[in-house]
């Protein structure tokens, strides 16, 4: 064969090889991307994600006992910032809302809101012990958890100084911080093989797992949960503020941090639909997009034009719903697009693909 | 000329005076619990989805009533959810309402979906419950900072062995219920009866199953012979200023939707509202000193009731399973059937086509039945006796695991698998319980595989 005739015949293949549509894999592949979906569900997407939820528990219980220890605007400061960067990896943690975080009700023990003003006013001004048992025992989840803390954190209006937190109040965000460190190490522990070992029924999904008999019931589990966030948020979170046009009713007033709340949720969705949390994995994206590359593509387009848009709010949400409401608007329609895209072609892609 | 008209005419009289019968089973699918308002997912989701067919504004109104339905409610005045006791025994809907479904068998944690509802001997002028001075009909163990709560709960607890004559045994659970610190002492005629929270799901469908269609099953004198009554209840209904067919709450004491949420609003969490404009601590030492009431915005009460109207029925799954057609057929031979009435046809509704003229398989008449001893509560209500329970419907059961976590059955929880349920049957259903017992152990199995299809 001479050189001319490899040359043609190397062309050829190449030729060959790129014209072929991408059928996806053969069935055989298809079958292990769903195996590897499920497996780096477990272990690239929830238990890397709760890990990160424990280390930034434990980080904001060290800043919060630090600003009790020495009470400075600089150490208030830090803990704000702690709890924002707790806050954002939870939010995180919220587009995969199913399992024991629901089942043992982690999510109201922790990000239960409105905070009830009058009897967190209460509290404080009685002479109630406040020892995390005694946080714990409160018969209301509104004085527990994330917002209390933003609340006395920050105040009312925003305007909180370190001068301006007294002895009890401090007590009550260390016992608090204490409480969200407690429920992060459970929530953790509860998909941990050495722990409750959640993670195994997604990961033996169609092999015996008692509450995901199909693996087709895992991957409905984790749409439920995408479809579940965009509603709390666009139908929810956004609308409700939005349509009654009352600041009082959006849900991080104290700290202005909805907006970058909204925006975390949807990218802890798309996260999960992608299989990563911070390392990138296999998730339901492959899937889609062996069998129906546009699809797929049409789901990248719809998660990023929801989360673009939340740039074009420049201003913290309260005072959005009354000065941005085009931008307001166009965010939520763009999380709208983003759940019909789900609930319709991606569950009818799991339905007709996943068929065990 | 004459006989011409009469045989055309004929026949088309006496198909018109013919009652609309059901359509043989054939003809459907036998997945569709709820026949159009059936959804398909299998996951902790499962109950929470609205019927197809809504229109636009219907479906806002169902996302309003899911946000209400969510909602924790706080001390007034408050910007957000005010009315939130001063005593109450959960701060939300979904707090007892798990998943739209049941809960724990707890009373006193935030999470817990145990009530125990309360009455003295003797009857109010409606033939209702006579309250606890004090205390009213319901048990409100928690209370907003500073407030003491009505008394405290405690559970405990008596495990007993049951052995199936194979050899095969069961641990069966019986709770007994203390009540603790209370503000004021108790009364010595005390009547109280546990309740857990049942899920929401097809609640409209049953509300639209004609009254005329549950009454057709009832059988008060067990004229068949077939030692299985039933019979219906009727209570007063406060919104209607009338008597009328009790089809909810575990003794199907309350007539309607409406009744239910508003109750449950004005007893669970203390939200005083248009059908319960009085708090429930009236007349108490706990009661607040606010003039607010009603404090749910009418819409928001209208829209929650239209939320749970609206929820659709878990299709069935492992339809054409063998072992689960088995266990389908068996729960026929040993009259499970008798009371857990698989089929039925609702009314028309013109505003929902979806629950409309619908063919069902709730799996209940809707009727009282003697439920024995060791279910017996010992509280009448309306005409409901104290060994009397209502049937509930089974559909979505199998997927309790899955929504609940451990699925706690029964009215009070005690059971924790469908077999331990099953076994608490007596009164009216021992028959078919000693039946159940005697089957094989595979058959038992069987049965169990059937109701997890439901």
């Amino acid at each position: 064969m001479n050189r001319l005739s490899i040359l043609f015949f190397s062309i050829a293949i190449i030729l060959n090889l790129s014209c072929r549509k991408n059928d996806g894999n053969t069935s055989t592949d298809f079958e292990g991307l769903k195996d590897r979906a499920l497996m780096d569900f477990v272990n690239v997407v929830a238990l890397p994600g709760y890990e990160e939820l424990k280390t930034k528990a434990a980080t904001l219980n060290s800043k919060v006992t630090a600003f009790d220890a020495n009470t400075t605007d600089t150490n208030l400061l830090a803990a704000r910032e702690a709890w924002k960067g707790l806050r954002a990896t939870w939010e995180r943690c919220e587009g995969f809302l199913f399992g024991p975080v629901e089942d043992d009700e982690y999510d109201p023990e922790t990000d239960t809101w409105p905070v009830s003003f009058n009897d967190l006013d209460s509290l404080m001004n009685s002479s109630n012990p406040l020892g995390v048992s005694d946080i714990e025992a409160l018969s209301q989840r509104s004085l527990k958890g994330y917002h209390p803390m933003e609340y006395i954190l920050w105040g009312k209006n925003g305007a909180q100084t370190a001068a301006s937190i007294n002895a009890r109040q401090k007590q009550y965000l260390t016992s608090l911080s204490l409480h969200l460190k407690s429920q992060a190490e459970k929530l953790y522990d509860s998909w941990a093989p050495g722990g409750g070992n959640y993670g195994q029924y997604i990961l033996n999904a169609g092999k015996g797992s008692s509450l995901y008999p199909k693996k087709q019931d895992a991957f409905t589990s984790i749409l439920e949960g995408l479809l579940a966030i965009c509603e709390e948020v666009g139908e929810g979170k956004m609308l409700e503020p939005f349509d009654a046009q009352d600041p009082a009713i959006v849900e991080s007033p104290f700290s202005g941090n909805s907006v970058t709340d909204f925006k975390n949720n949807i990218t802890g969705a798309f996260n999960a639909y992608e299989g990563k949390f911070n390392d990138d994995g296999v998730g339901l994206s492959e899937l889609v997009r062996a069998r129906n590359i546009s699809l797929d593509n049409e789901l990248k387009q719809n998660f990023n034009a929801a989360i673009n848009s939340f740039n074009n709010i420049t201003v913290p949400y309260e005072k959005a719903i009354l000065e941005q409401r085009i931008q307001c608007r166009q965010t939520m329609d763009a999380i709208s697009e983003l759940s019909a895209t789900l609930d319709g072609k991606l569950r009818t892609f799991i339905m007709q693909n996943i068929i065990d | 000329m004459y006989w011409i008209v009469a045989i055309l005419v004929g026949p088309a009289l006496f198909m018109m005076c013919r009652k609309p019968g059901l359509f043989q089973d054939s003809g459907f699918d036998p997945r569709l619990s709820g026949g159009e308002a059936s959804v398909f997912d299998e996951t902790s989701k499962a109950f929470g989805h609205q019927v197809s067919g809504l229109n636009e504004r219907d479906e806002q109104v169902h996302e309003l009533g899911d946000g209400a339905i969510g909602a924790t409610f706080v001390t007034a005045p408050a910007p957000v959810n005010p009315g939130l006791g001063p005593v109450f025994s959960n701060v939300s809907c979904i707090s007892c309402h798990h998943n739209d479904g049941k809960g724990s068998p707890t009373a006193g944690l935030v999470n817990s979906s145990l009530l125990l509802r309360l009455s003295i001997t003797g009857t109010d002028e409606f033939g209702g419950t006579k309250a606890v001075e004090g205390f009213g009909t319901q048990l409100q163990d928690l209370a907003v900072f500073g407030v003491q709560p009505e008394a405290k709960i405690e559970i405990g607890y008596t495990e007993q062995a049951f052995s199936f004559p194979d050899g095969e045994t069961v641990s069966l659970r019986e709770p007994t219920y203390n009540l603790v610190s209370p503000y004021k002492a108790l009364p010595g005629n005390l009547l109280i009866s546990p309740r857990m929270a049942p899920p929401f799901f097809g609640l409209g469908l049953l509300q639209n199953i004609p009254e005329a269609t549950i009454l057709s099953f009832t059988d008060e004198n067990d004229r068949d012979g077939d030692g299985i009554s039933g019979r219906p209840n009727y209570v007063y209904d406060p919104v209607q200023k009338k008597m009328m067919l009790g089809r909810f709450g575990l003794k199907a004491n309350v007539a309607t939707l409406l009744t239910q949420v508003a109750g449950a609003y004005n007893q669970d969490m203390g939200v005083t509202n248009y059908v319960f404009p009085q708090e429930s601590s009236w007349g108490q030492t706990q009661l607040d000193a606010l003039h607010d009431d009603p404090e749910l915005p009418d819409s928001i009460l209208n829209a929650a009731v239209f939320y749970i109207k609206t929820l659709a029925v878990p299709a069935r799954r492992n339809v054409l399973d063998p072992v689960a057609r088995q266990g389908e057929n068996i729960f026929t031979q040993i009259q499970c059937a008798a009371c857990h009435k698989p089929t039925m046809q609702t009314g028309i509704d013109l505003t929902l086509k979806t629950i409309s003229n619908q063919r069902i398989h709730p799996y209940t008449d809707l009727l009282l039945h003697d439920m024995g001893d060791g279910l017996a509560d010992g509280r009448p209500d309306f005409q409901a006796n104290e060994r009397e329970w209502k049937t509930p419907a089974l559909w979505g059961i199998g997927l309790f695991e899955k929504t609940n976590g451990v699925p706690f059955y029964l009215h009070d929880g005690r059971a924790r698998t469908l077999e331990e349920a099953i076994l608490w049957h007596e009164g009216e259903a021992e028959n078919a319980k000693q039946k159940f017992v005697q089957l094989p152990s595979s058959e038992r199995k069987a049965l169990i595989k059937f109701l997890k299809s439901l």
